[in-house]
């Protein structure tokens, strides 16, 4: 496999729609950019031309999160090929996606939904993570998910079966801060045993993001600042796992640009830091 | 032990269809909120995604109804209409299908045309792109093949004919501020044309001899035929500048003299 990543240990932001024009025009300082790679499987038009002309300034990250690696149901080879089309058209850093499924029996249900914790599960993700390597040719980044349900079934903890596909495949992390924060309040485990679990030579990016606590447990909206505690957990990660390209992602009640920017600020103070106790 | 299979189904039974059953094979570990109220956030979410989703592609129908009666509708489009693809954005096409027979829309009888109008909208948005018709080489095409030319419409180019006036329904329904918002029902239908140029998307009236010379030209057929089928719509119909002006507005992008090998069996 290439290697992974083109991309420093820099902070980036998710671009969005309402952000393309201005980021066009005033090419903000942020080390790189994470589109989403289903909002360009187009056979063309302005939002392409415009992901197009923006790579020509910035490394750019392919985000998936409709290819349903952990799907009862067959790898979609269409879906694949798109993405495979799109990275050939972008030549992007890297290329994630998630362990999680969204279609069953042919219905999707374009959300990233909860796997159980079981042999059975993990085989299959295994494989399918294989698959998809081997058509795209390089490795995957394999983003663990924010989850509101836990199943009788599980045999194992999140951590381990995250790993476990990491050491079983040549996947390659990214890990969700975020998101393991969110579990831990949701279903009352230490994050820190999560972080201790990872395989940190795995690990090739790192995602921030908001939270909402609806009262009854936390939902990972993409819609707010990054918390405090998640930022206290973020530096444990860096800690463990060295410097890693950090993305600050948003993605309902999109605020302005600026509000991001100064977001991946934060992460690039603590990047910057962290090199300056390695050195 | 469910099957991983048998656990995905279940889980679309009970989050989408709110099967108790299924939900209870799932098989869900409670701690602080029981199965019920955490499949209920899944299925706020995945609903929510749609509405939003839909919402994006049809404005306008949202509009026309309501937001409140809108979420009502996809949520019902939804559970009637499977998402095919893993790409939400190409979730939809199928609404104006799904509003022909939505009893709670009967009253409206131009939505499933608005949708329509709205779904070639969308769709134009993310066609491939195209280089303008190849002037020169058509010169070079001898005047006793004219007649066997095909011409090719630009990837994006719909056409969208309805015998309610959507076009106006359309325009009155855009978020910028407008002057008159009265619509006549009662008036013409329209044929209409949408077309992504460089300008961006444009929705164009046709003439009814000009929508049937694009229909026929959009099928396949050679300029002798689709001239006959134009005049036969209208019996005035000026071939030669509907042709130039198709050009000059790149629906018309290509052309060949003859029929694919496939097709001359």
């Amino acid at each position: 496999m290439p290697a992974a990543s083109a991309l420093g240990a820099t902070a980036g932001i998710g671009l969005r729609a309402p952000h393309v024009a201005l980021v066009r025009r005033d090419r903000p300082a942020v080390g790189w950019l994470e589109v989403h790679s289903e909002n360009y499987f187009v056979d063309g038009g302005p939002a392409l031309a415009a992901l197009e002309a923006i790579r020509a300034d910035y490394p750019v990250s392919l985000h998936g999160v409709g290819l349903s690696l952990g799907s009862a149901d067959a790898l979609d080879a269409e879906h694949l090929a798109k993405l495979k089309r799109l990275a050939a058209r972008v030549e992007p850093a890297l290329i994630s996606e998630h362990l999680c499924w969204g279609r069953i029996d042919g219905r999707h249900m374009n959300d990233l939904l909860p796997l159980p914790f079981t042999g059975e599960a993990l085989r299959l993700c295994c494989d399918r993570i294989d698959a998809a390597q081997a058509v795209l040719g390089r490795a995957l980044l394999i983003e663990n998910i924010s989850a509101y349900m836990r199943f009788d079934s599980d045999a194992m903890p999140e951590w381990e079966f995250l790993s476990s596909v990491a050491e079983r495949t040549s996947c390659l992390l990214l890990v969700d801060v975020n998101n393991i924060y969110v579990n831990a309040v949701n279903h009352g485990f230490d994050p820190h045993d999560y972080l201790a679990a990872i395989p940190s030579e795995a690990v090739a990016e790192i995602h921030l993001a908001g939270f909402e606590d609806n009262g009854a447990c936390l939902i990972d909206t993409h819609g707010a600042r990054v918390a405090p505690g998640v930022w206290s957990l973020y530096r444990a990660a860096i800690a463990r796992f060295g410097p890693k390209p950090t993305l600050i992602e948003w993605d309902t009640d999109l605020p302005a640009l600026e509000v991001l920017l100064d977001e991946a600020a934060t992460a690039q103070a603590i990047l910057e830091r962290s090199d300056a106790l390695v050195a | 032990m469910r099957s991983l299979p048998e656990l995905q189904r279940d889980f679309v039974a009970a989050a989408l269809f709110g099967d108790r059953a299924a939900l209870h094979a799932l098989g869900v570990v409670s701690g602080r909120l029981d199965a019920a109220a955490r499949i209920a956030i899944y299925r706020n979410n995945v609903l929510g995604n749609y509405r939003k989703a839909l919402g994006a592609t049809y404005p306008v129908v949202r509009r026309l109804v309501g937001t409140p009666s809108f979420n009502t509708l996809v949520d019902a489009f939804v559970r009637a209409y499977p998402s095919r693809h893993g790409d939400v954005n190409r979730y939809g096409g199928e609404l104006s299908r799904f509003l022909a027979a939505y009893a709670p829309a009967r009253e409206l009888a131009y939505l499933p045309d608005v949708a329509r109008l709205e779904w070639a909208i969308d769709q134009a948005n993310i066609a491939a792109d195209a280089a303008p018709l190849d002037l020169e080489a058509l010169a070079r095409v001898p005047d006793e093949a004219r007649g066997e030319l095909r011409f090719g419409l630009h990837p994006s180019a719909a056409l969208v004919a309805s015998r309610h006036p959507i076009f106006r329904i359309w325009q009155v329904n855009q978020p910028e501020p407008h002057g008159d918002e009265a619509v006549d029902l009662t008036a013409d239908g329209d044929r209409l044309l949408v077309l992504r140029s460089t300008q961006g998307t444009t929705i164009e009236r046709l003439g009814r001899g000009e929508h049937a010379l694009l229909a026929a030209l959009g099928c396949g057929a050679n300029l002798s035929d689709a001239a006959d089928i134009a005049a036969a719509a209208e019996p005035a119909f000026d071939l030669a500048h509907h042709l130039r002006h198709h050009v000059a507005a790149q629906t018309i992008v290509s052309f060949r003299v003859r029929a694919p090998a496939n097709r001359e069996i």
